[in-house]
C-alpha cells in the first residue's frame, strides 16, 4: 500500500487539507458487469435524450487548447473521465480495456468509418500533464484513422465545470497529516453523446457491457441515417 | 502469479480505489444497485421523510434528520429537520446515483423536493424542487425514485386525467431535467392483459430486467381507507399486476397476473440468483419471480403474511444483503416478520414482533444488524385514537430477537407522519474534494 501511495508525487498533494471526521462508508466491492441477455439488435429502440453537453475549454495531448463542442459534435463520441496511476483493476484500466474493445468492434463495421470518436479527459490536472497524457495514450492510439483524444485541464478550477456537467463525483484521499495523497475515488461513467452533442446513454460498471455498448453506437449511427429503418418508438 | 495478483489487489483496491457501482449485492435498504457509496459500517443518519399534519408544528412536509450513531452525543436524537412549506402527502424517496442527492416524493400535489445530503448529511439543504411532473406526462403521485446512472427513474401512481390508476413511468436527468416518459401497459401481453397501474420499479442489470409492480390510484389512495374497503367499486381499482420491462428498449415484454396489489419489489441480487420477491397488500402474500427451467420468467405466490382472512396489509419489505432473509411489516396487526429466503420458493417465516399499534416502512442496515421501522402508511390511512402512533423505532437485531435501540416520538416532537427511511453517513476519513485537494 506504501509502495503505491510513494510511486510518484502529484500536485495534490503538495496541499494540506483537513480530515474529516466519522467514517461509515465503505465504497465495497465491485465486480465486473454480467451480462446474462441478448442485448436488444440496434435501431430496435431509441436511445433516451439525456442532457447536452456544455461547452469547455481543455487541453489535447500535444498541449493545444481544445474546445470539448469541438470534440461531442460531428461524430458519435463514447467520453470518459480517468486518471494515468489510476491501477484499480475495475476502474480507468477497466474502462479503457472496455473501449479498446469497442475501438476494434467499429473499427471492423464499416458503416462506421469515421463516424465514432473516443474522448478520454483527466480527472488530475495538476499530475495529467499533456506530455503524461501523451504517454498514457500512446497504448490505445494505435490506429491514426481512429479518433481517440486524451486531454486533460490547464487547471483543476478549469476541470470542475466539465465534471459538474456531466455530474462525475470526484474526491481525493488525504493523510494522517491532511495532505491531499493520489488515492482518487470517481465513480466509473461513459457518457455516449451524439453527433449534436446530446448525451443519449450512461454508462456504470454495471453497464459496461460491450456488445450492448456497441448496438447503442449502432442505433444512434442508424439514427442519423436517413436511409437506415426506423426504431419502434 | 499469486503474489502479484494479491500484490495489484492491495494496490488497486485498497490505496487507490476508484468507487464503482456496486451491483453485486442486494442494498442497504433496498437502493438502487447503481449507488455509488453503500454504507456496510454504521450508518450516522436517519432521514425520515415525514407528512405534515395540520396544527402539528409547522404543519409542513418535512425531512427529519436523526442521529442514528452510537457513539454520537447525540444518538437517536433529532438534529434537524427541513420544512418543505406545503403538506402533499410526502410519501417515498431515492437517492441518485452518487448518493449525494435524495429525491423526495408528494402523492397529493406530485411534487419532487430535490435535498443535497452529500455536502453535510447532518444538515440537509433542499436545492431543487420540480413540479412539471403532471404537465410533463399526465401522471401524479410520483412514489419511487430510482437511480440509474445520471439519471432518476420514477414511477408514478396516479394521473392527472381521472386520479385513478393507470399510470407510467417518468425519467428525468439527475439536474431534475425531463428526459422521457412510459405508460404501464394496459394492451395484453403473452395472454395477460395489463391494468395500466403502477408503484414499485426495481432493476437487474446483469438481466437487463426492470420489474414494476401496481397499486391504486389518487381516488384510493387520498381517501378515508375505512370508506375505500366498504366501497365495492373502489376495491375494484387497485393494482392486480407486475410488468416485466426490457431495461435497454424500456418496451414492457411480460405481464403477470398477481392479485391484491403487489407493492415493493427487492431482486435476489448476489450472483448465481434469478428471481426478485414482493408483498401483496391485500391478500398478503408472498410472490416470486423466477424464471423456470427453460428460462421463462415466471410470478407465483410462495408464502401468506400472517392471516389473509384478517388482512393484515403487508406494506413494506426489506430483503437482507445475502438475499437470505426478509423482513416484512403488516400495518394492521402493528407486526414486523423475518422470513427465512434460504429457499425462495418456500419462504418460511421464522419470527415475528409486535412492533406498534401500526408499522409501515422497514428499513435494515448492510449487516443485518440493525432494523428502523416507521408508523405512518397514508394521511387517510393511519388509523385513529390512541392507535394512531406515530413513531420511528430502532432495534438491534441479533439473529433471534429485535431489541429496542431508541425511539423518536413523532407526534410528542409535533414533527408529524413519518413514512420513509434513507440512511447517510459522514464522509469517509481523510477525503477532501477535487477542489479543496488542488488549494483552490
Amino acid at each position: 500500500m506504501r509502495g503505491c501511495r510513494a510511486v510518484a508525487l502529484s500536485l495534490l498533494s503538495l496541499v494540506g487539507i483537513p480530515a474529516a471526521a466519522g467514517a461509515a462508508v465503505d465504497p465495497g466491492k465491485a465486480t465486473a458487469p454480467r451480462m446474462e441477455f441478448a442485448a436488444p439488435p440496434p435501431g430496435s429502440y431509441t436511445l433516451q435524450m439525456i442532457q447536452r453537453v456544455s461547452d469547455a475549454v481543455l487541453l489535447d495531448s500535444t498541449g493545444r487548447t481544445v474546445r470539448l463542442s469541438a470534440l461531442t459534435r460531428g461524430k458519435i463520441t463514447l467520453l470518459t473521465f480517468f486518471y494515468t496511476y489510476c491501477v484499480d483493476p475495475l476502474g480507468c484500466p477497466f474502462a479503457h480495456t472496455t473501449l479498446a474493445d469497442l475501438r476494434d468492434r467499429v473499427r471492423a463495421d464499416r458503416s462506421l468509418s469515421g463516424r465514432v470518436r473516443f474522448v478520454s479527459v483527466s480527472l488530475d490536472p495538476t499530475h495529467d500533464t499533456p506530455a503524461i497524457v501523451a504517454r498514457y495514450a500512446e497504448e490505445f492510439t494505435i490506429d491514426p484513422k481512429f479518433e481517440w483524444r486524451f486531454l486533460t485541464a490547464g487547471r483543476v478550477p478549469q476541470l470542475l465545470p466539465v465534471l459538474d456537467d456531466f455530474g462525475q463525483d470526484v474526491s481525493v484521499d488525504v493523510d494522517e497529516n491532511g495532505r491531499a495523497t493520489r488515492t482518487l475515488h470517481h465513480m466509473l461513467k461513459m457518457f455516449l453523446i451524439d453527433p449534436h452533442g446530446e448525451v443519449r446513454e450512461i454508462y456504470s460498471l454495471a453497464f459496461l457491457q460491450p456488445q450492448v455498448m456497441f448496438n447503442d453506437i449502432k442505433t444512434l449511427a442508424l439514427a442519423a441515417d436517413p436511409a437506415a429503418p426506423r426504431p419502434r418508438s | 502469479m499469486q503474489i502479484k495478483r494479491r500484490l495489484i489487489l492491495s494496490c488497486g483496491v485498497a490505496a487507490i480505489m476508484s468507487i464503482a457501482a456496486i451491483a453485486s449485492y442486494a442494498d442497504e435498504t433496498c437502493n438502487s444497485p447503481y449507488m455509488s457509496g453503500l454504507i456496510k459500517g454504521q450508518e450516522d443518519f436517519v432521514h425520515v421523510w415525514t407528512l405534515g399534519v395540520p396544527g402539528m408544528g409547522d404543519g409542513s412536509d418535512k425531512l427529519v434528520t436523526i442521529d442514528a450513531n452510537p457513539a454520537s452525543k447525540t444518538y437517536g436524537k433529532v438534529i434537524h429537520k427541513l420544512s418543505v412549506g406545503g403538506r402533499g402527502e410526502a410519501h417515498h424517496m431515492g437517492f441518485t446515483d452518487d448518493r449525494k442527492y435524495l429525491w423526495a416524493g408528494g402523492l397529493d400535489d406530485s411534487k419532487i423536493y430535490v435535498f443535497d445530503v452529500g455536502t453535510n448529511p447532518a444538515h440537509p439543504k433542499l436545492v431543487k424542487t420540480i413540479d412539471d411532473l403532471p404537465a410533463k406526462t399526465g401522471y401524479a403521485g410520483p412514489h419511487t425514485f430510482y437511480a440509474l446512472p445520471g439519471r432518476m427513474l420514477i414511477g408514478s401512481l396516479s394521473n392527472t386525467a381521472d386520479k385513478g390508476g393507470v399510470t407510467g413511468l417518468s425519467s428525468y436527468n439527475n439536474k431534475g431535467g425531463f428526459i422521457a416518459k412510459y405508460d404501464m401497459p394496459t394492451a395484453t401481453i403473452k395472454q395477460v392483459k395489463g391494468d395500466g397501474y403502477g408503484y414499485d420499479v426495481a432493476v437487474n442489470p446483469a438481466k437487463n430486467a426492470l420489474l414494476t409492480t401496481s397499486f391504486a390510484g389518487w381516488n384510493n389512495y387520498m381517501r378515508d381507507l375505512g370508506e375505500v374497503v366498504k366501497d365495492p367499486e373502489a376495491m375494484k381499482h387497485f393494482g392486480n399486476t407486475m410488468v416485466l420491462w426490457n431495461l435497454k428498449t424500456m418496451q414492457p415484454e411480460q405481464i403477470f397476473a398477481v392479485p391484491g396489489a403487489p407493492l415493493e419489489i427487492r431482486w435476489a441480487l448476489p450472483e448465481g440468483n434469478d428471481w426478485a420477491i414482493t408483498a401483496t397488500a391485500l391478500t398478503s402474500k408472498l410472490w416470486l419471480v423466477k424464471r423456470d427451467a427453460q428460462g421463462r420468467w415466471q410470478a407465483k405466490d410462495v408464502a401468506t403474511i400472517g392471516d389473509p382472512a384478517k388482512i393484515p396489509l403487508p406494506v413494506d419489505i426489506s430483503i437482507t444483503a445475502d438475499a437470505k432473509g426478509l423482513w416484512v411489516n403488516t400495518f394492521m396487526d402493528g407486526t414486523t416478520h423475518y422470513f427465512d429466503l434460504t429457499d425462495p420458493e418456500h419462504p418460511q417465516q421464522t419470527y415475528s414482533k409486535h412492533t406498534g399499534s401500526q408499522v409501515n416502512m422497514v428499513s435494515q442496515s448492510w449487516d443485518g444488524r440493525r432494523v428502523y421501522i416507521t408508523s405512518s402508511l397514508l394521511s387517510k390511512w393511519d388509523k385513529q385514537g390512541k392507535d394512531n402512533e406515530q413513531f420511528l423505532r430502532a432495534f438491534h437485531w441479533d439473529g433471534h430477537e429485535l431489541t429496542p435501540a431508541f425511539e423518536v416520538d413523532f407526534a410528542k416532537e409535533q414533527l408529524g407522519r413519518p413514512h420513509h427511511m434513507k440512511f447517510t453517513a459522514n464522509s469517509p476519513q481523510r477525503v477532501a474534494s477535487l477542489e479543496d485537494a488542488s488549494g483552490r
